[in-house]
């Protein structure tokens, strides 16, 4: 594991090399590298259930979908600046995320991954029942990046939009990470241990999950909503199940509960996908092949992989959410 | 010590299971301070008892009075946050953590800010601290880095120990804390109880097969059979008892 001073030292590099991206790689690149953030953004949210709580969600397409469509109903209708479209969006998202997470979490297991597949198919559903505000099958098309505020302009092009995408995927990065370390993120790692203990220590466990869920909504609906200023349209396929299964292989394949496992796996999947879609239109093969070869072969994920040739110990994300209360209160 | 009002009171406890009477018109209460063993051949509603003072398993009829305050329809977190800490029959620990990180989550739950989101390091370090000190009680301290799973049967059971002392609870139970432990390793365990217990500052709820062990840590035992209570009293009593000796020794009612 990479710890203290070394830690920083290398976030400050792949801060460095990303921030200089944009200078080596030529414009048209922009697009896939932002699009790989955004799937590494959407994948860590996940994250956050998945390898934390030990909670599957199969219906994590509900909180991009639900960004995405929040971000292009708000930017569209009420034209508000692009920033300030975005947190909207992602505090909608968080908003509905709590009564559907409260229903979720009623049980665990196989039965919370239907619910949560359900709930996100009813929220696909809902997109050709309400037409008039969601477009049908059209979806929303022409959605504007507006300026401002104090005039900020900045993020309308391609490179500060990728910036914008890079300052999110940081931060969020930061905050989750922030998250798991805390007392709050203890309690979680004794939900994924031993949820029956934990409520026997005296932790309403169901109030920790509901609420890491709404977080997991949050961060997965700011992927979203990046999403849809960036393509300029959002479609009910940002609902559909194969998102949410394609994003659960991103986290399994970069390394569950790592946090940085997940990013990897979102990035590395959206370059594979557009390398490979382009030489045979067979390659949703050789994704499932690459996902059954990680389960069978690396359950740790490419984060794991990474990690133990430094370490004897692969990052645990135990160690992660455990030990090191000084660099927690540092 | 004396105390006017007993610390738990179970009255009339009834629990069915279809057609299983599993737990028959249980009236049982514990003063503060004192160790009380709840003693019973196998199938006479000990951990029943149990889950039904820790909210577990709701009552079919009965009560259960904590500090004066009726608990029975509390949840399970709010009964453990009003002051009873339990360890469980088969251990309950969380095996990937370390030992520190274990009894660190219980002791947290202690917290008002135990639900700090981000930072914390207050909350976790004086966490932290209680767990060293249940640790040390517990004699695991050269094993606080060292993952729960990777412990021995034995120090497996006195870490989940550890965890309950490190709530700082009103009152601890114990279910069969040595069960499934060898010889040696039972001595030892019950040689670590008798020290943290020997100040008189908890009150202790104790399930126990082994009548050695309850005879050397328990002031009173409660005896089941069947879901009833057959005999109460100090340990020289109940040892006494015709009615335990027959439960015990399987004779014809």
């Amino acid at each position: 594991m990479i710890r203290g001073t070394s830690w920083k030292a290398a976030l400050g590099v792949t801060a460095g090399v990303c921030v200089l991206l944009p200078f080596i790689v030529p414009q048209y690149s922009l697009t896939i590298l932002i699009e790989a953030l955004i799937f590494g953004l959407f994948a860590m949210s996940l994250d956050l259930l998945v390898g934390y709580c030990r909670l599957y969600s199969f219906g994590h397409a509900a909180a991009y979908g639900l960004g995405a469509y929040s971000a292009a109903i708000i930017l569209t209708q009420l034209q508000l600046p692009l920033p300030v479209g975005i947190v909207l969006a992602v505090l909608v998202t968080m908003v509905v995320a709590v009564p559907i997470a409260w229903i979720c979490t009623r049980s665990t297991g196989v039965s919370f991954a239907m619910l949560t597949l359900a709930f996100a198919q009813l929220g696909y559903a809902m997109l050709f029942r309400f037409r008039d505000i969601t477009g049908g099958s059209d979806g929303i098309v022409g959605i504007p990046r507006p300026s401002g505020p104090l005039g900020m302009t900045w993020f309308q092009g391609k490179t500060g939009y990728y910036y914008l995408v890079l300052g999110c995927l940081f931060g969020s990065y930061l905050m989750c990470r922030a998250i798991v370390r805390s007392p709050f993120g203890a309690v979680l790692s004794g939900i994924r241990e031993n949820e029956a203990k934990t409520i026997a220590l005296g932790y309403n466990t169901r109030a920790y999950k509901t609420a890491t869920a709404a977080l997991a909504y949050g961060f997965g609906g700011l992927a979203g909503a990046l999403y849809a200023a960036f393509a300029g349209f959002a479609s009910p396929e940002l609902f559909f199940w194969l998102v949410s299964g394609r994003v659960l292989i991103m986290v399994v394949v970069g390394g569950a509960g790592t946090l940085i496992g997940p990013i990897l796996g979102g990035v590395f999947f959206v370059f594979i996908e557009h390398e490979l879609s382009q030489v045979t239109d067979l390659w949703p093969l050789i994704f499932g092949s690459i996902f059954m070869a990680f389960v069978m072969f690396a359950p740790e994920g490419i984060w794991g992989l990474l990690t133990r040739r430094f370490n004897a110990r692969p990052e645990l994300a135990s160690a992660d959410a455990g030990n090191e209360t000084s660099d927690a209160a540092a | 010590m004396k105390h006017p009002m007993p610390l738990l009171e179970c009255k009339g406890l009834v629990r069915r299971f279809g057609a299983l009477v599993a737990v028959d018109a249980v009236d049982m209460s514990l003063e503060a301070g004192r160790i009380r063993a709840l003693i019973g051949p196998n199938g006479a509603g000990k951990s029943t008892v149990f889950n039904l003072i820790t909210s577990a398993l709701k009552p079919t009829a009965g009560e259960v009075f904590f500090a004066g305050e009726n608990i029975t329809a509390l949840p399970v977190h709010a009964v453990a946050l009003r002051g009873i800490a339990r360890t469980f029959q088969l251990c309950h620990i969380f095996p990937a953590l370390t030992a520190r990180e274990n009894v660190r989550i219980a002791a947290q739950a202690r917290e008002h800010r135990r639900w700090q989101l981000v930072g914390g390091g207050s909350v976790l370090a004086r966490s932290a601290a209680v767990a060293d000190e249940a640790l040390e009680h517990m004699r695991l301290t050269r094993f606080a880095n060292v993952r729960a799973a990777l412990l021995s049967h034995g120090d497996q059971r006195l870490l989940e120990v550890a965890m309950a002392i490190a709530q700082k609870p009103r009152l601890l139970m114990l279910d069969e804390p040595t069960q499934g432990l060898s010889l040696e390793e039972t001595d030892r365990a019950v040689q670590i109880l008798k020290d943290l217990l020997s100040n008189g500052n908890l009150s202790v709820l104790l399930v126990e097969h082994d009548m050695e062990v309850v005879f050397k840590l328990a002031h009173d035992i409660t005896v089941l059979h069947r879901g009833r209570v057959i005999a109460d009293g100090p340990p020289s009593a109940v040892k006494a008892d015709a009615a335990v000796r027959s439960a015990y020794l399987g004779g014809s009612e």
